[in-house]
């Protein structure tokens, strides 16, 4: 019997006298379906479904660790409401959901009637059935203000796909392709899709060729076959460079440009014009140009390829440019949703859980918040602006603030501006498992079940159109409610609950599901639906202003920027007095601010650090394993020191920066390791309104 | 019939799911690690190596931890050669730990005994040997795999498992480094 066998778990559930039921994990955004094993409401194991391509079986250190969360004693157990002064750090009072709802609708309605329902804006991080907030705050309140977390993610990487191929999220179809070049993509190392690694190291084993560009020896990195260790901030120069080559060596895909591709032969001028050569970029990115002739040469002649980013070329004020300029790589290479390519995946025909009638719709007067503060190719909100909003009413008043399983006091930068928010705003309510930094500065705080503890249907993260079911599996912590009922109590306050008219959420299951080729009975028995993979949608034509892969972007065009790629310095250049690059890298068994309070996790890593290389460590006399402080023009922090040869010298690598040094969430996490973001200034992308989490110059010392 | 572990380093990206399955299935807690995956570095910049091992009892030929026990609370099961301690016996003196070479033995706090991989054997949530172990069937990119000597040495890198198994070889680790034979040697 091997780890594929369809009958294992139930042989497993046996064993452990438990019974298994079909879910997905909700633990990071990928989502892996899981087989989970309960006896006596408790979460006795945890395994993947064997059968759903997302990850064959396999989990990730903190999928099966998450048990834990369902049943961690510092949850937040009841609805909670602020006795003090706002800005001061939180104090609460317990209440009751009728109290809690009656407060919020209360709140709702004056805020819409004395500022219009524009000022009230949802972010999330983990988006657990948000799009129940959005038919109640958008839908039927009026707000256009409904948003995630994407700035603080990969928002560059997002806007690049959707002004390129207009895709929102291309996948990576790793296993058939023979030449894999990843720009600060750490897919190995943080969060992951587990069928992507798996495929990644399945191809690797057949002989696919590996690049890793990265001022990090990443986990990913490491498994290359050759890594890149680039000046931080300067993929786009190199990407450019090697397009350089590629065009001028001709070794594109001549038929492929000429018919799937916008702006070919302007963007062949644009590159001469400006001197785009690898002469040109081998002193900015510290890479020989030999070395970058060879890489675009290897690139372009080994196929099927793949040029990704994630992360890594974004976090600076020049990360949309060096996006697209990845992403071309594969254009003229012919190389975009072929096997072994980027995927423009198609995703499922879920529909929404509740139907809204038209007549009932509220449309907003007030465009969206990001395309009132000049970002209208943000593909979420700047969130890095939201400040602006809040306190000073540019581009116009936000009063309400819904945080939805979701931490900015610790997720963005710029620390302090992010608390001094909180005093503006006449409704902030936080919506989440832990009294965490943010909630300490709500007015409200709304315990949400886990995702143990509730159902979710939506759409799965994989190569092929997917819909993935999460179940409950245990009783609710406390008095905790899942999302589906909080909005329904809201809007009954409000006068709307006729338009949630479900009981239990099979009722909102059956209509979600109504498209999908599968009952909800059979989604609750398999855990998944799996449409069919599909390859090849250059030429059906793209959903881009020409149709086409737009290496001329119409969007910037619109915009008023240059259509083509350019490159220019990152924002933030180290000087004599703070000499070193921060950069940024997560870890593989924590995820993003949400795990620290297991103790599970916090077993295998307990804390962050900082790496520096070994020439920049005898230059500052920081020692391996001791603790240091890092100032920033801004603020110093004191943290863990490691001492590495994986890494450009002139860089310094923090580790999972804000995801430790909590001063809330419980009692495991509080107080281990360091929180970096207020050593960054506000340093927005002009583009995309990423948040540029490595626009930052600092220098180091022991700590004494 | 000796079983062990297969393990490939190429593959293991330290995710450290092994891990937490090897605790969350055999109920271990919070304190000794069964399994541990441990990053081996070398190199100096710009050429660096790294190389991660998933690393667990070995379930030893000639085990030194039962040579060391005082009470003779290791034994070694003849019928699949796994190394497995009786905790009714066991002191706690901690004697297995300074004898085996890989820090395998560890000690609980909680109950003053020594514990350690038991190959998914814990009494009550035994896994049969047919089926694979929590650390293998959790593994994203399958780098670990359990079973007979005699299968593992079938399945891939069979040289290196026949010649680390081999029938006269005494001591032989139950464990089988799927690897390059020189580190870090592509």
């Amino acid at each position: 019997m091997n780890v594929m066998d369809r009958n294992l778990g139930e042989r497993l559930a046996e064993i452990k006298g438990a019974k298994m039921i079909k879910s997905f994990c909700y633990t990071c955004p990928w989502q892996c379906p899981t087989e989970v094993f309960v006896r006596d409401d408790k979460i006795v194991y945890q395994k993947g479904n064997p059968e759903a391509p997302n990850n064959i079986g396999s989990r990730c250190a903190k999928g099966m660790a998450s048990w834990y969360v369902s049943k961690d004693p510092d949850r937040l157990k009841y609805p909670m409401l602020r006795t003090n002064a706002k800005g001061e750090p939180g104090q609460f009072k317990r209440i009751s959901w009728d109290e809690a709802f009656e407060f919020i609708a209360k709140k709702l309605k004056e805020i819409a009637d004395h500022w219009g329902p524009e000022s009230v804006a949802l972010t999330c991080h983990h988006d657990p059935n948000t799009v129940f907030y959005h038919h109640l705050l958008k839908d039927l309140y009026g707000s256009p203000n409904m948003y995630a977390h994407t700035s603080g993610c990969e928002q560059d990487r997002r806007s690049a796909c959707l002004d390129l191929f207009g895709h929102v999220f291309p996948m990576h179809d790793f296993a058939n392709s023979k030449y894999v070049m990843l720009w600060g993509m750490n897919n190995l190392g943080a969060n992951q899709g587990l069928w992507e690694s798996r495929a990644l190291m399945e191809a690797k084993a057949k002989g696919c060729r590996l690049v890793v560009i990265d001022p990090n020896f990443t986990e990913t990195a490491q498994k290359a076959d050759e890594w890149v260790p680039i000046q931080p901030g300067t993929d786009g120069a190199l990407a450019l460079a090697m397009c350089k080559t590629i065009i001028d060596e001709k070794l594109y895909d001549e038929a492929f440009v000429s018919s799937h591709c916008e702006g070919f032969t302007g963007f062949q001028d644009h590159l001469s014009e400006k001197g785009y050569t690898p002469e040109w970029a081998e002193d900015i990115c510290g890479i020989d140009a030999e070395r970058i002739k060879r890489l675009a040469r290897e690139f372009a002649t080994t196929k099927p390829s793949m040029s990704a980013i994630f992360k890594g070329s974004g976090y600076y004020t020049n990360g949309h440019d060096a996006g697209r300029a990845c992403y071309i790589l594969d254009a003229i290479c012919g190389e975009v949703d072929k096997p072994g390519n980027i995927n423009l995946k198609d995703w499922a025909p879920l529909g929404a859980p509740v139907n809204i009638p038209e007549t009932a719709i509220k449309q907003p007067e007030k465009e969206p918040l990001h395309v009132a503060m000049g970002y209208p190719l943000a593909p979420d909100l700047p969130n890095s602006r939201l400040p602006d909003a809040v306190i000073n009413g540019h581009p116009y008043p936000i009063k309400a603030w819904f945080v939805h399983a979701s931490n900015p006091v610790m997720s963005d930068p710029n620390r302090e501006r992010v608390q001094e928010m909180f005093k503006n705003l006449e409704l902030a309510v936080s919506l989440e498992l832990y009294m965490s930094e943010t909630s300490l500065e709500c007015d409200i705080v709304l315990p949400e079940t886990s995702f143990h503890e509730q159902a979710e249907i939506r759409q799965g993260m994989w190569l092929g159109p997917e819909v993935i079911l999460c179940q409950p599996v245990v009783e609710p912590v406390g008095e905790a409610k899942p999302a589906y009922e909080i909005v329904k109590g809201i809007a009954q306050k409000m006068g709307w609950g006729h338009h949630f008219p479900y009981e239990k959420w099979e009722d909102w299951g059956e209509v979600a599901m109504k498209d999908i080729p599968m009952t909800l009975g059979e989604l609750k028995e398999k855990g998944f639906w799996a449409g069919e993979v599909r390859y090849n949608r250059v030429p059906e034509g793209l959903p881009t202003a020409s149709g086409k892969i737009e290496i001329y972007s119409k969007n910037y065009e619109n915009a008023g920027l240059n259509p083509y790629p350019e490159y220019t310095d990152r924002t933030v250049i180290p000087d004599d007095e703070y000499p070193l690059q921060v950069t940024h890298s997560k870890l593989s068994m924590h995820c993003n601010i949400v795990t620290q309070n297991n103790p599970y996790l916090m077993e295998v890593c307990g804390e962050n650090w900082v790496e520096i290389n070994s020439i920049d460590a005898a230059k500052y006399g920081i020692r391996d394993g001791e603790r240091c402080i890092i100032e920033s023009p801004k603020d110093n922090i004191e943290i863990l020191a490691k001492v590495v040869e994986g890494l450009v010298p002139g860089c310094i690598s923090i580790r999972h920066g804000h995801g430790f040094g909590h001063w809330a969430m419980g009692s495991t996490a509080k107080g281990k390791g360091a929180h970096s973001n207020n050593l960054m200034d506000t340093h927005t992308n002009p583009v995309t309104g990423a948040n540029c989490y490595n626009e930052c110059k600092v220098r180091i010392r022991q700590a004494i | 019939m000796q079983h062990g572990f297969y393990f490939d380093h190429k593959r293991c990206v330290k995710c450290h799911a092994c891990e937490i399955a090897c605790k969350t299935w055999n109920e271990v807690e919070i304190g000794p690690r069964w399994r541990e995956v441990v990053k081996i570095e070398s190199g100096t910049f710009p050429n660096v190596k790294s190389m991660n091992v998933s690393m667990a009892c070995m379930h030893c030929g000639d085990a030194p931890c039962r040579n060391a026990c005082p009470v003779s609370a290791i034994t070694k099961r003849a019928d699949d050669g796994l190394v497995v301690v009786d905790q009714n016996t066991c002191i706690g003196c901690g004697f297995c730990s300074w004898a085996c070479p890989f820090n395998a033995p560890q000690l609980s706090a909680q109950a003053g005994k020594m514990e350690k991989c038991n190959f998914c054997q814990t009494p009550g949530k035994e896994r049969p040997l047919d089926m694979p172990r929590a650390c293998e069937e959790i593994c994203p990119t399958g780098a670990i795999k359990s079973g007979s000597m005699a299968d593992l040495s079938n399945q891939g890198r069979e040289r290196a498992a026949e010649r680390l198994s081999g029938a006269d070889m005494r001591g032989f680790p139950g464990i089988v480094v799927g690897a390059q034979e020189q580190f870090g040697g592509d």
